[in-house]
């Protein structure tokens, strides 16, 4: 019998054994859960919000957002001052002294340096465009591929003669070049010059966004590899590892152990760091909807920043359910123009207000093929704009706002999301108008949807959105006549498809990266790598080019709008469905730096406790809007 | 039985190669680009061919190739033996540069998460996958023979049906509603226990039981059939006759003989168990390598499917040559 047992003994002491090595950590000053792991801590490889939103808590750039403002006022960071000279080309930013997590002062060099490692070609960042506004960025780019492409014919494409020194001289030849092509210059550690290739008035914008942000060259100029083979640079996978990875933001990474934590600790050089009301923060992974809505119900979390429980609708007429009882204090408060948090705030405690809806810095829409042909090489009738107008105008948005999606997501006729953007106030696009559509389709030949193609709507698996794509197919078979197919794909495949324009209706998703309208406007650039649709109008491209050349804001903004107006009200390569929400789940009597602005960004160190003696513990409110109109949820 | 381990040993490999040329062929045919990202941005043209330069993906045998020569330890050895590991090196140090890692089985990076190797994906979460698999295994084992035994002494007796019964809703219902259900009533209503907590041995009870279940239902009918069939065996009409009293019997004499069965299922079962369940890891949040078996495949994150395919592989292969070395030490009759 103890033949039996001793197996069994062997097995307890191996799981006692395991337990004892793997010890959790102590509870975090802060809890949030991310929807899957972060992708990357490479500022300039991030391209997901995750990844961002930790991007502003452990990396600083040379300005910030206040996010607690309604134009997302440029604020000083690393830079404690700057100048903008008057065409609005060059701009001067001065350092102030901080420092990165291992004690080193932030240089001016820091910057130069991750811009470069941005603009190279064998190192694919993303967000390379952003870099590309420097003088010469592009020209820099195309030098470096010109090289790498003669140093690999020089080493053979049977890659048989590797040449490290070569590959070290290319290197350094290339920061050589950096310096001397591209207009970012460092006069002295804390200065640093931008050049720009033309006037761009969201620059600073762009600044505080994660490509631009320093790193600390003296240690990640350590993890570079150079390919003797093919001369590329690459940097060793390991440095933004812990204890590796150093920061220059308010906190610095303690510990990052894969899908499953990431710990957050106050920088000690870090400028501002007497700011700061928390010490630590905890982000653990929790990609199971229905169990990061139950951590949160057991206090074990403090912040669920995607709510997508397949109850959330639910969650939601709760939160409406509870405000009617409260109605009179509710509206009272939404009059004088309060921050919806902070009306949250002042209510009754009641765990049904704690999920909140705001509307985010995105767009949801229907993308129309408009190439001349269709895949399968037949004539496109989608490229006549007469009958993408009649399609568009044919669809009962609020049927899938209210009934679908049902979180208070409000429709759209505009690619910008409305109150997003303080100077700039999007058209209004077509209206629900099934008499209208169907004179178009019927002038377009098309009476009753007589002679008319089979149309296919493209979606991807996941995400509930099959129902879009039925309710839209319901509105154009039963107001138009015109039958059509639902294809559902995994999202690998349903991306490749939109790529290659090989489809002829898809669903959309495009959320804005910088706080200007050519954030969403350029992916309808003619040849833009993101124009799915395959949309190419001289007059929409001209209003662009003539935008991107006028330094007077206002006339600017009214070409974009204009540019717009064309997208949403004549073209129409997409059908703006509704305005993409955020959705969270937190108590707002617990802690406060969530900020409800469309934008939708959140800046970690700015979360204080309420009421535990640290830091101010005042609330940070969006201030009620200048012009009335009301937003929020 | 040095023999067996050893011949067993020597085919590994040889299997292991057959397997990882088989996952290749319909990991390359899976649809769709592994650089692309769901409702990310678009990276340039230049840039995606940079990335697929990079990792080999422009040629399935380069690919192919490459790869076996890293993730066999073949390239570790050869860089050490020509020198060329050293020789890098000291390229690096000399430009004030750190060595690179290099590990000997280097299965390559991932294409999703790109701060990550997948040995380093592998060796957080795989520890994690096989403790939970273990006292997964340990509940299921002692369920299951607890409940066989109790339905064999009796057949067709209410404690018969009613365990039966369990055995069958255990294999039923599906773990995701049994694990919401567990999560709710503890952690959620009474407090017991947090999420996402893992570390504490609080933590493993939970997805443990859940995980258990299946194993434990199916162990329960592999136990009862066994000893009824082994009470009615000879040997232990004479153990009756002998005096030798009822637990003895059933105990001792008849489960020695019945748990054999029961320890053949072992074997794939452990394996099963230990390499994670993406069902129970998500819902009850433990970070083990289950998620990768789904969520590597939908992301068409090349090494990372080849990576788990050949963990599950291994130890497939290890845990069935365990058992075999058991049951010869359990029944030394069998040679």
């Amino acid at each position: 019998m103890l033949r039996l047992f001793l197996p069994l003994l062997l097995l307890v002491a191996l799981i006692c054994l395991a337990l004892v090595a793997d010890r959790p950590q102590p509870r975090a000053d802060f809890t949030f859960i991310n929807r899957t792991d972060i992708n990357t801590l490479d500022p300039q490889q991030m391209s997901w919000q995750q990844d961002f939103r930790i991007a502003k808590a452990i990396y600083q750039g040379l300005v910030t957002s206040d996010v607690f403002s309604h134009d997302y006022k440029a604020v000083p960071a690393v830079a404690d001052r700057w100048e903008i000279s008057r065409d609005l080309k060059t701009y001067t930013f001065h350092l102030r002294k901080t420092g990165w997590s291992d004690g080193s002062p932030v240089l001016a060099g820091d910057f130069a340096y991750a811009w470069m490692r941005a603009l190279l070609p064998d190192f694919g960042a993303d967000y390379l465009g952003f870099v590309e506004h420097i003088r010469g960025g592009r020209e820099f780019y195309q030098w470096r591929q010109d090289r790498l492409a003669e140093f690999a014919a020089h080493t053979g494409a049977g890659n048989d003669k590797p040449d490290t020194a070569g590959a070290a001289r290319l290197w350094a030849l290339t920061r050589e070049k950096f310096r001397e092509l591209v207009g970012v210059s460092t006069p002295d550690d804390r200065t640093i010059i931008v050049e720009l290739a033309r006037p761009t008035p969201y620059f600073l914008d762009m600044v505080a966004f994660a490509t631009f942000f320093p790193l600390c060259e003296r240690v990640v100029h350590q993890y570079e590899v150079l390919d003797p083979l093919t001369g590329r640079v690459s940097w060793d996978q390991g440095w933004t590892k812990p204890p590796r990875l150093v920061c220059n933001g308010p906190f610095y990474v303690e510990s990052w152990q894969f899908k499953r934590d990431v710990r957050l600790r106050r920088n000690p050089y870090y400028w501002d760091k007497d700011a700061l009301a928390i010490d630590t923060i905890s982000i653990p992974t929790v990609e199971d909807p229905v169990s990061s809505v139950l951590a949160f119900r057991t206090g074990a979390v403090d912040w669920v920043t995607d709510v997508l429980a397949p109850f959330r609708a639910e969650m939601v007429a709760q939160k409406a359910a509870f405000y009617r009882e409260h109605q009179s204090e509710v509206d009272a408060m939404r009059a004088q123009g309060l921050d919806p948090i902070e009306i949250d705030r002042r209510l009754p405690p009641d765990p049904r207000k704690n999920v909140h809806v705001f509307p985010g810095f995105g767009t949801c829409f229907w993308n129309f093929n408009c190439s001349p042909k269709l895949p399968d090489g037949r004539a496109n009738p989608l490229a006549d704009a007469r009958v993408r107008r009649a399609l568009a105008m044919s669809v009962d948005k609020r049927a899938i706002a209210d009934g679908i999606r049902r979180v208070g997501e409000p429709v759209t006729g505009s690619l910008i999301p409305p109150n997003s953007l303080p100077s700039y106030t999007p058209p209004a696009g077509l209206a629900h108008d099934t008499e209208q559509a169907r004179k178009l389709m019927a002038e377009a030949g098309y009476p009753g949807g007589k002679d008319f193609i089979t149309i296919d709507l493209l979606v991807a698996k996941d995400g509930g959105n099959e129902l879009i794509a039925q309710s839209i197919a319901k509105d154009w078979q039963r107001e138009l006549g015109i039958s059509t197919t639902i294809t559902v794909q995994e999202t690998k495949v349903f991306r490749e498809r939109l790529k290659n324009k090989n489809y002829m209706t898809a669903r959309a998703l495009w959320s804005g990266d910088y706080g200007d309208p050519t954030s969403f406007l350029e992916i309808c650039r003619s040849g833009d790598g993101n124009n799915d649709r395959n949309y190419s109008s001289p007059r929409f491209d001209a209003l662009l080019d003539a935008a991107c050349n006028e330094t007077d804001p206002a006339k600017r903004m009214a070409m974009l709008e204009q540019a717009e107006r064309l997208l949403v009200e004549e073209d129409l390569p997409m059908i703006p469905l509704f305005c993409f929400a955020n959705m969270y789940l937190f108590d707002a009597n617990k802690f406060t730096g969530i900020s409800s602005h469309p934008r939708g960004e959140q800046l970690l160190y700015q979360i204080d406790l309420l009421g535990d003696g640290k830091g101010s513990d005042l609330p940070r409110v969006l201030p009620p809007r200048p012009q009335v109109d009301g937003g929020g949820s | 039985m040095t023999g067996l381990v050893v011949r067993r040993l020597l085919q590994l490999p040889i299997i292991l190669g057959v397997i990882y040329t088989l996952t290749l062929v319909l990991a390359w045919r899976i649809p769709g680009n592994p650089l692309e990202n769901p409702d990310g941005r678009r990276p340039q043209p230049e840039v995606v061919a940079a990335m697929q330069r990079q990792y080999n993906l422009d040629s399935f045998w380069s690919f192919y190739w490459s790869y076996l020569d890293s993730a066999s330890g073949v390239r570790y050895l050869r860089d050490k033996v020509t020198g060329r590991a050293a020789e890098q090196d000291n390229a690096a140090l000399a430009a004030g540069r750190a060595p690179p890692t290099r590990s000997i089985f280097d299965l390559g990076p991932s294409l999703q998460y790109r701060d990550q190797r997948v040995n380093d994906i592998i060796a957080g979460g795989l520890p994690v996958s096989m403790t939970l698999g273990a006292a997964a295994i340990f509940i299921a084992l002692i369920l299951g023979v607890l409940a066989g035994v109790i339905g064999a002494v009796r057949p067709n007796s209410t404690a018969d049906l009613s365990t039966l019964g369990i055995a069958l809703v255990g294999i039923s219902l599906p773990t995701f509603v049994i694990g919401a259900a567990l999560l709710l009533i503890f952690p959620v209503l009474l407090g017991w226990g947090r999420i996402p907590s893992w570390g504490r041995p609080v933590d493993l009870l939970l997805p443990a039981f859940t995980l258990s279940l299946p194993f434990a239902a199916y162990i329960a009918r592999l136990t009862r059939m066994g000893m009824i069939e082994q009470l009615h065996a000879d040997y232990i009409r004479t153990a009756r006759a002998k005096g030798v009293s009822e637990t003895g019997i059933l105990f001792r004499h008849a489960l020695k003989n019945a748990f054999l069965p029961v320890l053949s299922y072992l074997g794939p079962a452990a394996a099963f168990a230990m390499t994670g369940s993406f069902v129970v890891e998500r819902v009850f949040v433990v970070p083990g390598i289950g998620q990768h078996f789904v969520n590597a495949v939908q992301n068409k994150d090349l090494f990372l499917i080849i990576a788990i395919v050949l963990i599950y592989a291994t130890m497939l292969i290890v845990f069935n040559l365990i058992v075999d070395v058991l049951y010869r030490w359990i029944d030394p009759r069998i040679v």
